[in-house]
């Protein structure tokens, strides 16, 4: 089965959440709208009689029916990003290995001969080449963690006894921040690292000064 | 009488305790639920103390107020209080005093099991806070205990281990009053009383029980386990042990929002209608869509582990998503109920109001956490805490508030006073939204939860936020001000203040002992608004014949 | 307003929302098992499993409608509560703590029981007399 391309997870993040979120504001939208016209038209006045009418069943089911068709079309682009998130395991891919602990973390570059480690007193980098599948391979040494980079818009958990392997892929060049958002404890806010998004050639230096 | 609730025989007992002494052992059950009632009022205080506490810490970036560790205790005891100690026995305390006025019985079914739950309910609370007077604190691993890190080695200490039987203590007391709830609905209905003409709010207590029944024993088993591994050892071991507490624990801990949820649902329900003078619009597909709304609740619990990736993330996106349909179907009768209705816009309606346009934005930002990739950006920030706040506090707090409001005269005779209601409802509207609207944003942009401290570019927003609790703050102590100036300088409610709809109201404010002294005629789910139409249709009648 | 059709004394039927309700459970459940292949599927039969037994002995047995017996107070009940939670605090707080609360409880329960037996047998003597008697 070919592959769309490589996972980037902020294009597939901000491709579902346009489509929820204007599904969703226009909801709140149609509901505040009627609710202030039920209070404004229906409000008790001297003679109005309250209607009889209790029940209208093919409003009930029309309005099940039209929900269901959301809830299916929002489902589907939710399986469908879903899938492409997978592991490729592609075989171009970068191979970092993450290591989280209370309260720091280690990558490993397997076969590169590379380590980054830090903690909450001296936060870690490691860096990325840009526009490549980065395969990472993620556990942890302790209890659950969580390795959240915010701006890929994409986190995973760092499970002792488990390895989470995920692809990403990263855009443009500086630096992107990372963080642990599972509560591991007492540095748990203080466990961050960063992410430098080079160029192939400051990629590839990078990997040489750190060797 | 037509369709008489049965006579009970009565055994005084305990007719020479002394008056306060007597309260705690009574076994009525609006005693029972009214202890309930100050019970989970005094953790919801405490509980909120503690969220006050984190607000001013959160106010400004750094540490100024408490260390890091206290701070792990602030938010564990307030998520845990907050559930396991208020909203939950205050949602079932609610059906433990209305279900059987409801339904026409005298009394709950084992009324004595009631009074156990209570009293286990109150041990496990005692035994969770006074964690707080230990070595190492109080319980600090959050309110859900993730394995490992609430192991013995992960969280070391008396106040996690009294945490974990508190917990378990307190989720046992909620259980007993569930069932006995059910067992009433199911045996105890005045005989007229088809399972279809229970009023909409019973039927909401009827769809929590099932939850209740199904989820809160496997918590307790949880618990058990937990201080199993705390103490023996070997029992969550390894990934699978961690991931496997995690479904025994959400199995149970997502059903019990919607615990915290349907009960208040009903209250509204019941609010709307009588303040639109109209009955409750679209009944049988609330009854259908109830059944399906708790059903599908219990299947939904995989989605707080989308991001261990350890579960078929697509089964529990596809039924977290299913339930936005039940959930439109009672939003569209709600709406129903008011439209071609005579709205009267007192207190409690303001507060059914509030729940409906505010539980809204908590229900969809919902929608979008059930689609994995995005929860994958927002889980473990604070749009999660934004998100669950809406439903819980802007949502279900306000439906309670609306119960409360709606059933205050009925539970003490003593109206409550209206002007001050009313301003303290805007208050609690404008104290909720600004403290947990900005929160979407900040976990959008990256500030995770749990976290004493943040990066400085977060200070604006969590200071707006702190803010708001303040407000938050001056609304709830209106609220109890209203209260207790309410029964001190007594305005006499009379049975039927409001000129509602079902059996409660037929009988005197507060209800007798054995809660009825006659019935109505029940032939639908709204006897007092069958009775008044008939009324004015007799009228009519007379007037044409004149 | 019309004549009752017929008097009953005892509400009928009930349990086909908790047949219902179970039925969800099993279809939810068996869903899991068969798409997802998780074992946790089984969860789902501590709800249905429960629920199914409940409406079958409320249809074998319905209810009879008949006057219950209500006591206003019970103070063994809440002795019992006290000595259970105490004694699992004593889980932690220590064995000492444990068996104050074991022995709690076992008294607690001793009195209930005999509570119970004493207001049964009061209520079948009152069954005979007019109801509202009231009994020591």
């Amino acid at each position: 089965m070919s592959r769309p391309g490589p996972a980037s997870t902020r294009s597939d993040f901000s491709h579902v959440w346009s489509i929820y979120l204007w599904i969703g504001v226009g909801v709140a939208v149609l509901v505040f709208v009627v609710v202030g016209f039920a209070i404004v038209r229906y409000r008790a006045k001297e003679g109005r009689e309250p209607s009889r009418l209790a029940e209208r069943n093919s409003v009930e089911i029309g309005v099940a029916t039209l929900i269901a068709a959301i809830v299916a079309f929002l489902v589907f682009t939710t399986f469908h990003t879903e899938a492409k998130e997978d592991d490729s395991s592609r075989p171009d891919a970068v191979k970092i290995d993450v290591d989280a602990f209370q309260w720091g973390w280690k990558f490993t570059y397997p076969g590169q001969g590379v380590t980054v480690v830090g903690d909450s007193d001296d936060e870690p980098n490691f860096a990325v080449p840009a526009g490549r599948t980065i395969s990472f391979a993620l556990t942890s040494s302790d209890v659950i963690h969580a390795f959240w980079i915010p701006g890929q818009r994409f986190k995973k958990d760092a499970i002792p006894g488990r390895t989470n392997r995920f692809d990403m892929e990263f855009d443009g060049d500086g630096r992107e921040q990372g963080l642990c958002s599972e509560y591991c404890g007492l540095r748990h806010s203080k466990m961050r690292f960063g992410v430098w998004v080079l160029s192939d050639s400051s990629y590839e230096r990078w990997l040489a000064a750190h060797r | 009488m037509a369709g008489g609730a049965p006579v009970a025989v009565e055994v005084e007992r305990g007719a020479g305790l002394e008056r306060g002494l007597a309260w705690l052992v009574a076994t009525d059950h609006k005693k029972t639920a009214a202890k309930i009632a100050v019970v989970s009022l005094f953790f919801f205080l405490l509980s909120g103390l503690l969220a006050l506490t984190m607000r001013a810490e959160l106010a400004q970036p750094g540490l100024q107020f408490v260390s890091d560790h206290t701070y792990d205790e602030l938010f564990s005891m307030h998520g845990s209080g907050m559930i396991y100690l208020f909203l939950t026995p205050a949602a079932l305390a609610l059906g433990l005093y209305l279900v059987p006025l409801q339904i026409g019985a005298s009394q709950i079914a084992a009324p004595r099991l009631a009074l156990f739950g209570f009293w286990i309910y109150l041990i496990g609370g005692v035994s969770m806070y006074s964690g707080f007077l230990t070595d190492n604190g109080a319980g600090s691993a959050t309110w859900t205990a993730t394995i490992p890190l609430s192991d013995s080695a992960g969280t070391p200490g008396v106040g996690m281990d009294l945490w974990v039987i508190g917990v378990g203590l307190a989720t046992l007391g909620s259980l007993l009053i569930a069932i006995t709830i059910l067992f009433t609905i199911l045996r105890l209905r005045a005989p007229a009383m088809t399972m279809l003409r229970m009023p909409v709010f019973s039927w909401t207590m009827l769809a929590t029980t099932f939850t209740v029944v199904a989820a809160f024993p496997v918590l307790i088993g949880a618990m058990c386990l937990l201080l199993a591994e705390r103490h023996i050892g070997g029992i969550f071991t390894g990934s699978t042990g961690s991931i496997a507490y995690q479904h025994i624990f959400w199995f149970y801990g997502h059903p019990v929002v919607y615990v915290m949820f349907f009960p208040f649902v009903g209250a509204v329900g019941e609010t709307v209608a009588t303040f639109a003078r109209k009955r409750f619009f679209g009944y049988r597909a609330l009854v259908v869509s109830l059944l399906f709304f708790t059903a599908l609740s219990m299947a939904v619990w995989g989605h707080h582990m989308f991001i261990t990736g350890a579960v078929k993330n697509q089964y529990y996106a596809l039924t977290s998503t299913m339930l936005a349909i039940p959930a439109g179907i009672e939003y569209l009768d709600l709406i129903g109920t008011m439209i071609g209705g005579a709205l009267v816009f007192r207190a409690p309606m303001l507060f059914a109001l509030g729940f409906i346009l505010q539980f809204l934005i908590g229900g969809l930002t919902g929608i979008i956490v059930a689609s994995p990739p995005l929860d994958y950006h927002v889980n473990g920030s604070y749009f999660i805490v934004a998100h669950f706040h809406y439903t819980l506090f802007a949502g279900s707090l306000f439906g309670l508030l609306a119960g409360l409001h709606y059933w205050f005269p009925k539970a003490t005779g003593a109206m409550l006073r209206e002007r001050l209601a009313k301003a303290s409802f805007w208050v609690l509207v404008l104290g909720a939204n600004l403290t947990f609207f900005p929160m979407f944003f900040l976990g959008y942009e990256g500030m995770p939860r749990r976290v004493a401290d943040y990066e400085p570019r977060f200070g604006d927003l969590n200071l707006l936020s702190t803010i708001g609790a303040g407000v938050i703050a001056v609304g709830i102590l209106m609220v109890l001000g209203n209260m207790v100036l309410s029964v001190r300088r007594r305005i006499p409610a009379g049975n039927d203040p409001w000129g509602a709809q079902t059996l409660e109201w037929w009988t005197t404010s507060p209800p007798p002992l054995r809660n009825f002294t006659s019935l109505p005629p029940i032939r639908s789910y709204a006897p007092l608004q069958d009775l008044r139409e008939a009324g004015e249709e007799r009228e009519e009648r007379a007037e044409v014949a004149a | 307003m019309s004549a009752a059709p017929r008097e009953r004394s005892a509400p009928r039927g009930g349990g086909g929302p908790l047949v219902a309700w179970a039925c969800l459970q099993l279809a939810l459940g068996a869903m899991l098992a068969i798409w997802g292949e998780e074992v946790t599927a089984l969860l789902f039969l501590g709800g249905a499993l429960p629920l199914l037994v409940v409406a079958a002995w409320n249809h074998r047995w319905p209810p009879s409608g008949r006057p219950r017996l209500l006591s206003r107070v019970s103070v063994p009940v809440v002795l019992l509560a006290l000595g259970a939670g105490i004694g699992a605090i004593g889980f932690t707080g220590g064995l000492w703590l444990g068996l104050i609360g074991a022995e709690i409880a076992i008294f607690a329960a001793v009195w209930l029981a005999r509570e119970i037996v004493l207001e049964q047998r009061a209520a079948r003597r009152s069954a005979v007399a007019p109801p509202t008697a009231v009994a020591r």
